[in-house]
């Protein structure tokens, strides 16, 4: 065995020393002519955002290998109410008790989906909990303290998107959302009562960390896209393109998904673009961006089917739309 | 399903990735650069977050060790076969790693404030100008009177770190009675096209509230008579000069005429934040607060 795979490693070993032969020659060179000034805040972006995200996803591991060892699905199934309408209202309400990030939400609710929840709760709760969440509207408030309009149109639109988005997946999205991969994971449930004899404690955390390998690397790639554009794309040559009324919101909602900020943290860069945006469109940023960006849309198809996350992403982009210009002409 | 010693190599390499991060954390921690990536107010989270991260790692790495073979499976989640997709999956975590260990902290300079795009004066007030349009409540207006008050009293301004935009934003929103007062200030040099070669430069800092992603780079005109040709970019200096106006694009500026230009080494704190409670800032900066007296 110990022999094949070596062997099997061979082809890679040859032009792996070949291009590190390569490089060792070339480098020097090189690096004279690469203006070290971008790859150092192209470092200290990428690094900022990684070890934001981390605390969160970390938490939203562990709650979610907490639901998969100590949660029963007949348990879930007694606390989930069985009325859409009241459902996707206790959906909303859930982000008042776990304050937790975008990041940290899908893999708590990839767990939620195998244990049984509706697939429409679980969605009202990835789109409003990063929002409507008490720190949010804390930092939304701080940010915005002199036009209190824009949190209570940020908390409103919000619950609007989500709970009428929790509405459309009733109606239309019948089938398994979840990657074949993964939805057959859960007829598990006594195997997985074997695994504990290394001790609870124990399986808690290795759970937690098969967690944050799967989801982590959806997130490096996302923070890697988000400080390449944040350090080699100047804002200047991004905000020409917004002049326009509707451009504006389309650029807002672009921004607000290329830039991947977290939900604690944009309202504040959404109060410095005050000046030059109508209020419609930073509230397009300001509900769209915990919503959909790179970062989660990544870490989104790593759960769901491609096609379900186009079609998501879809109807984010298209209520929020509509609801921001709406709420934008009628009171901002 | 793969062979259990091939789990036992997934879980050992996994192992030694979290354990990788959690020391990484614990040598910014310790080397106190955790502040050139996230607000203070992150920091104890990070900091925690080695916690979990390490009994991750030694929960993964008892399993490898110790655990029976009939015990091992992936059956839950099935590790990848392809030994291509394994190891580009690996190193794609030790990429963070390695780029944080193997290049030094630096903070974000003149390069990426003009990625970002410099503002002249104090980002926290671009909303407070716009009391007018909005007619909100003054709250936000009377903690800046306040602070204007305060700093006002000072033979000289001294621009404290702890709450630089705000001073700054005071300066700004009753910039007409301050015209003529000395200030104290500091800052990297930051210079662009549109300002006089030799006599002109931006002292810039930035304001970061979450992370460096969301770093709001801002500052003031500086202009000098003498030639100012040898600053050098992005080096950090304290100026001291007379405050004054300016009409810059149609908008009226703060801008200072320097007196005295002195290097300074880069300080410990190179970004500000905003500040919750900006009154106590300045007491806690040394300011004496006479309350009564106007």
């Amino acid at each position: 065995m110990k022999k094949l795979t070596s062997t099997s490693l061979l082809p890679i070993l040859v032009p792996v020393s070949f291009a590190i032969a390569c490089v060792t020659v070339v480098l020097p060179s090189v690096a004279k002519q690469i203006n070290t000034d971008y790859i150092h805040v192209f470092r200290t972006s990428f690094l900022g955002i990684l070890l934001e995200a981390l605390p969160f996803v970390l938490v939203g591991a562990i709650l979610s290998s907490l639901l998969h060892l100590y949660v029963s699905e007949e348990k879930l199934g007694k606390w989930i109410p069985k009325n859409p309408v009241i459902g996707i209202l206790f959906a909303c309400l859930l982000g008042l008790i776990f304050p937790v990030c975008e990041c940290g939400m899908i893999p708590l609710v990839r767990r939620l989906i195998q244990k049984g929840m509706p697939l429409y709760i679980a969605i009202v709760f990835i789109l409003s909990g990063p929002i409507l969440n008490p720190v949010v509207y804390a930092a939304t408030y701080m940010a915005f303290r002199l036009y209190p309009e824009m949190v209570y149109a940020r908390m409103g639109l919000a619950f609007f998107v989500s709970a009428s988005i929790g509405f459309i997946i009733y109606m239309t999205w019948h089938s398994n959302p979840l990657k074949l991969s993964l939805s057959r994971v859960d007829n598990t449930s006594a195997h997985t009562a074997e695994h504990r004899n290394g001790g609870r404690w124990n399986s808690i955390f290795v759970h937690a960390a098969d967690e944050v390998f799967e989801m982590g690397k959806y997130l490096i790639i996302g923070c890697l896209l988000t400080a390449g554009i944040q350090s080699f794309v100047a804002r200047e040559s991004l905000t020409a393109i917004g002049a326009g009324s509707v451009s504006s919101y389309v650029f807002m909602m672009s921004f607000a998904f290329v830039l991947s900020l977290c939900s604690t943290s944009d309202a504040f860069v959404a109060s410095t673009f005050l000046h030059s945006f109508s209020g419609g469109s930073l509230l397009a940023f300001l509900v769209l961006g915990p919503m959909l960006d790179f970062k989660n849309m990544l870490m989104l198809l790593s759960v769901f089917k491609t096609k379900f996350v186009f079609y998501l992403a879809f109807l984010i982009c298209a209520v929020v739309f509509i609801g921001s210009v709406l709420t934008g002409g009628i009171f901002l | 399903m793969n062979r259990p010693h091939i789990i036992r190599r997934h879980y050992f390499t996994r192992s030694l990735i979290l354990l990788g991060f959690a020391l990484y954390i614990g040598y910014l921690s310790r080397s106190d650069s955790l502040h050139y990536y996230i607000a203070p107010d992150m920091i104890t989270w990070i900091t925690y977050s080695t916690i979990p991260l390490t009994i991750m790692s030694l929960s993964l790495a008892y399993q490898a060790l110790f655990h029976k073979e009939d015990k091992l499976c992936d059956c839950e989640r099935p590790l990848s076969q392809s030994s291509f997709k394994n190891i580009s999956m690996y190193g794609l975590f030790l990429f963070p790693l390695l780029l944080g260990i193997l290049l030094p902290d630096q903070a974000l300079g003149s390069m990426a404030a003009a990625k970002k795009g410099m503002t002249l004066g104090s980002p926290v007030l671009s909303s407070v100008q716009l009391s007018s349009m909005f007619k909100a409540p003054d709250k936000y207006n009377t903690e800046f009177a306040e602070i204007a008050k305060i700093i006002y009293q000072q033979q000289v301004i001294e621009v404290n770190p702890e709450v630089y935009s705000e001073i700054i934003g005071a300066i700004e929103l009753f910039k007409d009675q301050f015209v003529g007062k000395e200030i104290k200030i500091s800052g990297f040099v930051y210079e662009d096209h549109s300002l006089k070669q030799n006599h002109e430069f931006i002292l810039g800092r930035f304001l970061v509230q979450c992370c460096t992603a969301d770093a709001n780079p801002f500052g003031v005109l500086i202009t000098s008579n003498q030639s100012i040709a040898s600053l050098q970019k992005d080096s950090w200096i304290e100026v001291q000069g007379v405050l004054r106006t300016e009409i810059r694009k149609g908008k009226e500026i703060i801008a200072i005429s320097a007196d005295q230009i002195t290097q300074i080494p880069r300080p410990d704190t190179p970004y500000v934040y905003p500040n919750g409670d900006a009154i106590k800032g300045l007491y806690d900066a040394g300011y004496n607060i006479k309350s009564g007296t106007d």
